[in-house]
């Protein structure tokens, strides 16, 4: 309401200032060719001044003098014959045009507003948000609450336990990471808390158990053998880095020592049963990708790197690959790849002389398929070789 | 409700706008006084309207109101107090709302000061203005809404771009833009007077204190631009011929020559059509300037944001008023009436010497600008045009007009004496040449052309106060009344001096800059020392930092004499903006006299060690000095008491005035 009515002041008081002039009577006017005269007359006074002064000399002084005095004659004329012009004081038009812009002024301007403005939305500071009732204020503004709380109170660490899962939540693990460490320092070191901080430190870095977080939940298993969540996210890490095995193994042990009716046995068991596929090489390759690349500890070294040892880790990369193939040629994913990097590190000779060795090897449809890698990459290649295998 | 104050006070603005568009100008053509009138008014309560609206938004970035747009883009609750209140116009919206608070203040301030003014002229001025203020405001509410909402309000902002959190900010764009938009003033009048088809016989001197005013603000601007960008980019450049500099740097150039054509015009009533063509293009040049750099056809760090719906609008706006204006000028320059004649050598003819390069100057500068950007549009090649294309063509321009400079406030008006005057410069030509010897000795020879360039700022810098002697009646009069004439001499006398002295130490900066500084690039670890400019640089370590809204990483350093004394010490520093996640280089600089050691850090090597590129720049700070001192002219200048102009008293008034 208070905006709506210092609006309709702003715009009456806008109209009526501009308003006034148009009904008011203004002072006679004054030939514009009677400002000249002013003009002059003040350039003969400097002239004198200037050469009072020693600026000019005297020959210059007159020569200008009388170039001035001409021009001072030739406007104080055209003034006199300004006077005798009457100038209008009624006019239709300017009736007209107070009429429209007295309507101008205020339809203009609610107009736009009208299509533009929020009038509903009051101005809202951060502080004034911040220190409303809490039943009043939407998550966001809860929590940044809290984390102003705890800046001005770092050493409150219930503060930081309740802030912590809920960073996890809105997916700000990196925060969550700080919250949950904060709240271990401050409250002290459970199984719970580690667990979070773990769950944290996967959450950031996309999903991939690091060693820093297996660390972690190793030393949560520590505080509390029986929790179970630290030891599956193990085995999920390691399944993650291709430990197999291990993973296969630990599950075992994990199914044999419990008891019989624990709630998480059906789905070890199942987790179990794919392991046993995988490595005996019946299952297609579904961790292969995950497997052979880089895990999160070398993409991190290789951020860190320079261009020239990222490189140098790269080729490592694909020879090792290419070892690999050499032992188990039947792989055409395997194929694929190493053409495929071959290509992205500009090597297109090796591209297609790997292309050439794999079709040595591989049955037909598997070689229609790297063809139609091939094509798509661009490489140049010779078709047909298929059919002498 | 403030928020929403502000954003109404706009819109009304904008209507007032079209009302002081429209009457005044119906007005001066019918001869109706009334009409005239609103002008003022009008233009007063645009600018209350529009500082209204500037407040409120100021309040929302001051009180962190994320709830508007414009403030969670830009803002941040923990940056500190001044980036809140200078952040305002860190960005495409709020700029431009300040481009239009400075508008409608030039506007106001022409409705104050023109008292003095025939009232079809005040009228068609302010109306002139008024249609720039309206599509400027036009261009902000449709395109570019400083006040749009958000809802529900997010409770952190994206904080300020960290290059532009820097006291810079506060002082660059606010005085660029006093400059750009001064020139409007300039434009107005010269539009007014086509469009009443008569230049009144004081046009000149009354655009002269905004032509002054303007071209202040504006060699302020550039002069603190250009240190903004050496301190913090972190290059140790000061200039780099890039496209957002030479935006600004032609109004410069073609308002320089307008300065010196209107004195021509306001003294010997000639080259009046010349000065009305310039008006026009300097505030085109200003125009484009401000947009080249905010459609987004350059990306830099002014490029605050991009969308095609601006730049549309934007080249509307171009071509209405440039080409407008133009047409109107081809239109109606004709039935203007010329001025005065004068001899080629004469202080007129040294003005037009100095237009005529000035102006080619300003032109070379815009097809380097220019000619990349249309390449590319209409071939999508890219080419870099640098400072070798303006080396080879600015440079040679620039040689001649700096060379005749000392010569133009010593011819006398009308014709002149050029053997008498160069008779007068002897001395300044052979102390210039002197300094040429010494330099050339000194450096074996090596080094001749930045020689010469020091011998030629020398010459300005003798030539200026050859000028100030000689009126002063040098070798003629006693020195008391030396003493006497000096002080009885007009100020724009000592502008002119004192502007054209900035001038030579501002090239004397540049020369010894360009050609003696010394730049090492090293890895250095914590004890290494490294010589620099005659004192030896000793990295003692890095030392990391916090701050509310970035961490920083400290490189302490010491400066040693030759002796091994601790002359100073020195910090340079890499900052971190994790909100934005940027960084930015916080280079050190420690000045020794007019000459400044520079030290900028880079990424640290594998061995503990970190890069380092250390400059020493002598007489750098000349360079900015220089135009600190050219400004000090302006200002003279614009102090000069005779610049005053009395409005005629009725018929019946006439009688002599003493002189004001």
């Amino acid at each position: 309401m208070i905006f709506w009515i210092s609006a309709a002041l702003l715009t009456v008081g806008a109209t009526l200032l501009v308003l006034l002039p148009l009904t008011r009577r203004v002072k006679a006017p004054v030939s514009d060719n009677q400002y000249d005269v002013e003009v002059y007359r003040d350039q003969l006074l400097e002239l004198e001044a200037d050469e009072k002064r020693g600026l000019i000399d005297h020959a210059s002084s007159e020569q200008a003098r009388a170039e001035i005095g001409r021009r001072l004659l030739k406007s104080a004329k055209a003034a006199q014959a300004d006077e005798a012009v009457i100038r209008p004081a009624k006019s239709a038009m300017r009736e007209w045009l107070t009429l429209a812009t007295v309507l101008a002024i205020p339809l203009i301007s609610w107009g736009i507003y009208a299509k533009l403005g929020s009038p509903e939305l009051p101005a809202q500071p951060l502080a004034e948000r911040l220190s409303r009732p809490p039943d009043q204020s939407t998550p966001a503004e809860l929590i940044a609450r809290a984390e102003a709380h705890l800046t001005l109170n770092p050493d409150d660490g219930q503060g930081w336990e309740v802030l912590a899962p809920i960073y996890l939540r809105i997916g700000r693990p990196d925060d969550a990471v700080t919250a949950y460490q904060n709240a271990i320092r401050l409250n002290g070191d459970t199984a719970a808390r580690q667990i979070g901080l773990g769950e944290a430190m996967a959450a950031a870095a996309g999903g991939r158990i690091t060693p820093e977080a297996e660390a972690v939940f190793r030393h949560a298993l520590e505080l509390d053998p029986k929790d179970m969540r630290p030891q599956f996210y193990i085995i999920d890490g390691w399944m993650q880095q291709g430990r197999l095995t291990e993973a296969r193994d630990l599950i075992r042990k994990l199914l044999v020592e419990a008891p019989a009716d624990v709630p998480w046995r059906e789905q070890a068991q199942a987790a179990l049963t794919r392991l046993d596929q995988e490595i005996a090489g019946d299952a297609p390759d579904v961790s292969d990708i995950e497997r052979t690349g880089p895990d999160a500890s070398q993409v991190e070294a290789a951020a860190g790197m320079d261009n020239q040892a990222r490189a140098e880790m790269i080729e490592g990369m694909v020879a090792g690959l290419a070892e690999k193939l050499k032992q188990s040629p039947d792989d055409v994913d395997g194929w694929e790849r190493l053409v495929r990097s071959y290509v992205v590190l500009n090597r297109p000779n090796d591209a297609i002389e790997a292309l050439g060795r794999a079709k040595k090897v591989l049955s037909a449809d598997k070689i229609a398929r790297l063809d139609a890698v091939a094509d798509d990459l661009g490489l140049v290649h010779e078709p047909g070789e298929a059919e002498k295998n | 409700m403030t928020v929403e104050l502000g954003h109404f006070a706009l819109i009304l603005a904008l209507a007032l706008s079209i009302v002081q568009s429209v009457l005044p100008v119906l007005g001066a053509r019918r001869g109706d006084d009334r009409m005239m009138a609103v002008a003022v008014p009008a233009a007063f309560t645009v600018f209350a309207l529009v500082a209204l609206a500037f407040a409120a938004l100021t309040a929302a970035y001051v009180l962190s109101d994320f709830s508007v747009q414009n403030v969670w883009a830009n803002s941040h609750s923990q940056k500190p107090l001044l980036y809140k209140f200078t952040g305002v116009w860190g960005n495409h919206e709020g700029s431009m709302l300040l481009w239009v608070l400075i508008l409608s203040f030039f506007t106001a301030l022409v409705a104050f000061f023109g008292n003095n003014l025939p009232p079809a002229l005040k009228a068609n001025v302010l109306a002139v203005q008024a249609w720039i203020g309206t599509t400027f405001l036009l261009f902000i509410v449709a395109t570019s809404n400083p006040f749009a909402r958000m809802n529900p309000a997010p409770v952190e902002g994206q904080d300020l771009n960290p290059v532009l959190q820097d006291i810079g900010l506060a002082v660059h764009p606010p005085m660029l833009y006093l400059g750009y938009v001064g020139f409007s003033v300039c434009f107005s009048f010269a539009v007014a007077a086509l469009i009443d088809g008569r230049i009144d016989a004081a046009w000149a001197r009354w655009v002269r204190p905004w032509t002054l005013t303007a071209w202040i603000f504006l060699t302020g601007g550039i002069a603190m631009g250009s240190y903004w960008a050496y301190y913090e980019l972190g290059w140790g450049g000061w200039w780099f011929w890039d496209p957002v500099e030479n935006a600004s740097f032609m109004p410069w150039l073609a308002g320089t020559a307008l300065l010196h054509s209107a004195l021509v015009m306001e003294k010997r009533s000639a080259l009046k059509i010349w000065t009305i063509l310039l008006a026009i293009l300097t505030f085109s040049l200003s125009l484009l300037g401000t947009f080249l750099v905010r459609s987004g056809v350059l990306t830099s760090v002014h490029t605050f944001a991009t969308d095609p719906g601006r730049g549309l609008f934007i080249l509307a706006i171009l071509v209405l008023f440039i080409g407008g204006s133009l047409a109107l000028f081809a239109w109606r320059a004709q039935s203007l009436a010329p001025g005065g004649l004068f001899q080629p050598i004469s202080r007129e003819g040294a003005l037009v010497f100095n237009n005529l390069f000035l102006t080619t100057a300003a032109a070379t500068v815009l097809i380097g600008t220019l000619y990349p950007l249309l390449l590319e549009s209409l071939t999508g090649e890219k080419i870099s045009v640098g400072a070798p294309f303006f080396n080879l063509t600015f440079g040679p321009l620039m040689i001649p007009l700096l060379a005749a400079v000392p010569f133009g406030p010593l011819l006398a008006w009308k014709r002149g004496d050029i053997l008498a005057v160069a008779q007068r410069l002897m001395t300044a030509f052979f102390v210039a040449l002197l300094v040429v010897g010494i330099v050339l000795y000194r450096t074996s020879a090596s080094g001749v052309l930045s020689a010469f360039g020091i011998g030629l700022a020398v010459w300005l810098m003798m030539g200026a106060l050859t000028d100030l002697a000689l009126k002063a009646g040098i070798g003629k009069a006693s020195l008391g009344t030396m003493l006497q004439r000096i002080a009885g001499l007009p100020r724009s006398v000592f502008g002119t001096a004192l502007a054209h002295f900035g001038l030579g130490l501002t090239l004397l900066g540049i020369v010894s800059v360009s050609t003696f500084s010394t730049e090492s690039v090293l890895v250095m670890k914590p004890g290494d020392g490294i010589r620099a400019g005659g004192y030896t640089l000793r990295f003692d370590g890095t030392d990391p930092q916090k701050t509310a809204n970035y961490t920083e990483e400290q490189g302490r350093f010491t400066v040693l004499n030759d002796e091994g004394e601790v002359v100073t010490d020195l910090i340079s520093s890499k900052r971190f903006f994790p909100v934005r996640k940027m960084q930015t280089t916080e280079a050190g600089i420690k000045t020794f006299l007019f000459s400044q050691l520079y030290v900028s850090l880079g990424d640290a090597a594998k061995d503990g060690g970190i890069v380092v590129r250390i400059w020493w720049k002598p007489f750098v700070t000349l360079i900015w000095l220089g135009a600190v001192v050219m400004m000090a002219g302006g200002g003279m200048s614009l102090l000069d008491r005779r610049l005053r102009i009395g409005a005629p008293a009725k018929a019946k008034a006439l009688k002599p005035r003493a002189a004001v």
